[in-house]
């Protein structure tokens, strides 16, 4: 006992406590309904075996029903595209607004960090403002559209089945894009000063410059703020509750507000659990990639 | 070209790159004191004419705001105390160490930290309400977000302890504190800055947060003013000025504050997510 | 005297790494002991290890008699001088002296009267209110140090403590802490790369090379009889030279090998013929003469010099650099003589790199007790 306090004291089992208390949290709020994810992917769950553990197991027929279903293919199709355009989306512009602001000029740096208000404000606030934006009449959006040429009638965002998935990718580029330029900003403020100056007197101009300096020097930042954007893009749901509500027609749907929406307005908590644990499995490869190009610190 | 013109250049173009970028809060504002005829016409009026101040009191006490409010301070701070009690020591842990066990528990953190709420939310809801946790929805709410964004608080927690040095700890267990001593008298003093960003990161997500207070909390007077915003905006709504001053409302005071906070609270979040 | 420090065959392990390869040591109460070697040699380990900051693997440790492999710092009752100073920021000058004793429990008063001396003493008293931050490098260093002699240790721990400041004033607070020593007569163990700091500022000095005590004893005897070819070479400034030879067939003289010049060079006493040795001698032992007037000739090859001394370095491989008073009037390419006396030469095994100890004259020189009862100081005679 009095080993176990000394260690308490002035040893490992200071730190053994620290540590152990949190994952032990984590593990019953997180680990556990994980594991009961998958379990319950392989089970029949309906209103009246909610409250018990005991349910009967179904094999993949959970797996197979959703597979089945006309709805599946186009949603994850609308998945892939949300994915890949709010990142292409979040990251050029992103990049293009760390180039500029690192240039340093006074000012500079307290602008770039006001961009961040995108970023920490409720997602739910977004999408309203989105909302009220991207309405067909009178929408601002369509207003300046239409006074600059774009486009001779209004858009209905939210509303045509062509265009509401891109209403909520708008939004959500908006929403990232600030995070992006932050972080890409710090990557830029970590290249030697003195790199560009040799590349300078060896004669490569701005462009040169860009693509032999900025982009390998680069590259485990941007490897680590792509893989971001992709567990960031496929944890964004307030945007969908917010903007479409997944309509019309499930147009604008995709798996994570299909896996809420199956549960909690279907109350299909089986086929809920069933795409939750297709997409889980997809963000986890995704981290694995964050995980690894963020793994260079050396402590000193 | 001198020196002084091109900041100016420089300083202009960010200033329109600003504007253009923060239209939409502008949009916000600006529609939330329209008449509702102003609101509709075309063009649009980019400068209130007839600003409709009166509108935040009616919003408040029409939606009963207050209530909605207090429900969403009361969840952020129920989940903000938790995660900082659980999380600070174990980030002190991780950054103090470099071994296998480290690496692996580091890793687990990263992973949990990516998990989307939406997915989580079935097996926590069906989990919840078999062990009654229902019964008292804000509880469950904070427990759910305190699992969701702990890793988050930890990975950043942890970036403000790698930057105390490991000497100062030392020195002070030469001068005789135990390993608590050492902790409280000295390394949580100087991580106090981050420590108190990254709590007002997760303060403003968790004022934010959506996907679990919806799913969890059926009864009214429990709801957080995000559920709240979320009933308000009906599929055909056309009440825009009135959802914009909720909006008004309910984002301006986590605005104030990461302006006043601005330049740590992006120094904070920077030294996490990339390292 | 009593024994303040001993470590017996003492081990650190760091997973597979050997960070400390069987240390013994005995420090007698009121010795300034510096524990020198190049970086990575363990030197840094064994400090902290006596700190209670690493534990030890294997073997014992004591400290004014009682054992401390597992006592907690705080118990140990050392004090520690860090290479970063590891001042607390968030502290003044004033709270940084008295945190050990307010720690204790001593009373307020009395902790700050106890600060008040010791800041007098080192020249802190206008800076007591200051923050760290706020105080240049010396100054730093002179509030690390009064803070580890604020409360009386049993033993102070220096790592690298000057490694952090400019030239002059490294050499101002050489003179300083051996000063405060020599009125304290505490315990010391001072960490440092820098053989210079252990020549001046050491009562005995321990020469470290990858986990392994090499050599330890008086600072002049180090010089003097370097126990290896490693301690030879580490000990004294400029570096000894170091020669290849093969011992001649009469015994009493070495064939140097100097790439295209071969040199025979006596012996001050007999060693068995034929034998590989490597013939060190330290830059300050050669004289330049005329050449044919020396021990044998060489071309020149660099002159430099500082004003008050000449280094020439000679064109021949291995180089040898000699070192000269004054500005001898030398120029490269010239041919020169090397006068050296026989009895200042030092001879290491050619494979082992162990010193060859050539019989001498009772007197002229004697081990210090507990070098000699160090394995890497045992004597080697080839009959």
């Amino acid at each position: 006992m009095k080993r176990i306090l000394a260690s308490v004291t002035d040893g490992k089992g200071f730190d053994i406590g620290l540590v152990l208390l949190p994952l032990a949290f984590l593990l019953v709020l997180s680990g556990l309904p994980l594991v009961y994810n998958v379990v319950m992917s392989f089970q029949e769950v309906d209103m009246f075996s909610l409250g018990t553990f005991a349910r009967p197991f179904v094999g993949f027929k959970n797996y197979v029903d959703l597979f089945s279903q006309p709805e599946t293919r186009p949603i994850l199709l609308n998945t892939a595209l949300f994915v890949s355009a709010s990142i292409a989306g979040q990251f050029l512009i992103g990049f293009g607004l760390a180039l500029f602001f690192s240039m340093n000029f006074p000012g500079a740096s307290w602008l770039r960090g006001l961009f961040l208000v995108s970023w920490v404000m409720p997602g739910l606030v977004v999408g309203a403002i989105w909302n009220w934006i991207l309405s067909g009449d009178f929408g601002v959006l369509n207003f300046f559209l239409r006074e600059t040429g774009i486009i001779d009638g209004n858009i209905f965002w939210r509303s045509d089945p062509h265009y509401s998935l891109w209403a909520v990718i708008i939004a959500n580029i908006w929403l990232g894009t600030s995070f992006n330029m932050i972080l890409l900003s710090v990557g830029l403020s970590g290249i030697p000063k003195d790199l560009y100056e040799a590349a300078e007197l060896d004669g490569a101009n701005a462009l040169q410059r860009f693509f032999t300096i900025t982009l390998p020097m680069m590259r485990s930042t941007i490897g680590a703020i792509i893989a971001l954007g992709l567990i960031f893009t496929l944890q964004q749901f307030d945007l969908f509750a917010g903007i479409t509500s997944g309509g019309p027609n499930n147009s604008s749907n995709v798996t994570q507000y299909w896996a809420w929406d199956l549960s909690f307005r279907q109350y299909d908590f089986a086929k809920g659990a069933t795409i939750s644990v297709i997409m889980i499995v997809f963000v986890m490869l995704a981290s694995v990639v964050y995980v690894r190009s963020t793994r260079h610190e050396v402590r000193g | 070209m001198s020196d002084q013109m091109r900041n100016r250049l420089m300083l202009a173009v960010a200033l329109v790159l600003a504007a253009i970028y923060l239209f939409p809060l502008y949009w916000m504002y600006i529609t939330a004191l329209k008449t509702g005829s102003a609101m509709f016409a075309t063009p649009p009026k980019f400068l209130p004419s007839e600003p409709q101040w009166s509108i935040y009191a009616h919003v408040w006490e029409s939606r009963n705001m207050g209530r909605y409010l207090w429900n969403s301070l009361v969840i952020a701070l129920g989940a903000v105390s938790l995660i900082a009690v659980l999380g600070v020591g174990c980030a002190y842990v991780l950054a103090r160490y470099r071994s296998v066990w480290v690496d692996i528990g580091l890793f687990l953190i990263l992973m949990l930290q990516v998990l989307p709420a939406s997915l989580m939310v079935t097996p926590i809801f069906v989990g919840f309400s078999q062990f009654g946790l229902l019964d008292t929805p804000r509880l469950a709410v904070i427990l759910a977000i305190a699992a969701k964004s702990m890793p988050f608080f930890v990975v950043l927690v942890r970036a403000t302890f790698m930057s105390v040095p490991m000497e100062l700890e030392e020195a002070a267990l030469v001068d005789g504190n135990s390993r608590f001593g050492a902790f409280f008298n000295i390394v949580l003093p100087l991580a106090r800055n981050g420590i108190l960003v990254s709590a007002i990161l997760i303060f403003m997500q968790a004022f934010g947060e959506f996907v679990y207070s919806k799913s969890m909390i059926q009864a009214v007077e429990l709801q957080p003013a995000s559920v709240g915003l979320n009933s308000f905006m009906g599929p055909n709504t056309n009440e825009w000025n009135n959802i914009m001053a909720y909006a008004t409302i309910y984002v301006t005071p986590v605005l104030a504050v990461f302006i006043l906070l601005q330049r740590r609270i992006v120094s904070g979040l920077t030294s996490g997510a990339l390292k | 005297m009593t024994l303040q420090i001993e470590l017996n065959g003492v081990n650190k392990f760091y997973g597979a790494f050997h960070a400390l390869k069987d240390i013994n040591l005995a420090i007698e109460e009121g010795t300034f002991v510096a524990l020198v070697g190049p970086s990575g040699c363990g030197k840094s380990t064994l400090l902290r290890s006596l700190a209670g900051l690493e534990k030890i693997s294997t073997g014992e440790m004591k400290i004014a008699g009682a054992l401390m492999n597992n006592v907690p710092p705080r118990k140990r009752d050392v004090a520690m001088v860090f290479q970063s100073y590891a001042l607390y920021p968030h502290m003044t000058v004033e709270e940084n002296l008295t945190y050990s004793l307010r720690i204790r429990g001593v009373k307020k008063a009395e902790a700050l009267k106890a600060a008040a001396d010791v800041a007098a003493t080192t020249g802190l008293t206008h800076l007591m209110k200051r923050y760290p931050r706020e105080l240049s490098g010396g100054q730093r260093q002179r509030v690390a140090m009064s803070r580890a002699i604020i409360r009386h240790p049993k033993a102070f721990l220096f790592d690298e403590p000057l490694s952090n400041l400019d030239a002059a004033l490294r050499v101002h607070m050489r003179k300083e802490i051996r000063a405060l020593h020599d009125r304290l007569h505490a315990t010391s163990v001072y960490v440092t790369h820098d053989q210079i700091e252990a020549m001046t500022m050491a009562d005995h000095v321990v020469v470290m090379r990858d986990g392994v005590i090499e050599q330890q004893g008086r600072p002049l005897d180090l010089y003097d009889r370097p126990a290896n070819r490693f301690v030879a070479g580490f000990i004294g400034s400029p570096a000894m030279n170091f020669i290849p030879a093969i011992v001649g067939e009469d015994g009493m003289h070495a064939v140097l090998d100097l790439g295209a010049t071969r040199a025979r060079l006596a012996l001050a006493a007999p060693l068995a013929a034929g034998v590989a040795v490597t013939v060190g001698i330290r830059p300050e032992h050669i004289r330049i003469v005329a050449s044919g007037e020396g021990a044998f000739d060489v071309p020149v090859g660099f002159v430099e010099s500082t004003g008050s001394a000449t280094y020439v370095t000679s064109a021949t491989r291995p180089e040898l650099t000699v070192v000269e008073t004054g500005r001898p009037d030398i120029a490269s390419g010239e041919r020169v003589g090397l006068a050296i006396e026989p009895t200042q030469l030092h001879l290491f095994d050619a494979d082992t790199g162990k010193r060859l100890e050539v019989a001498r004259a009772a007197g002229v020189m004697r081990f210090a007790p507990r070098a000699a009862a160090h394995p890497a100081a045992a004597t080697f005679s080839p009959s």
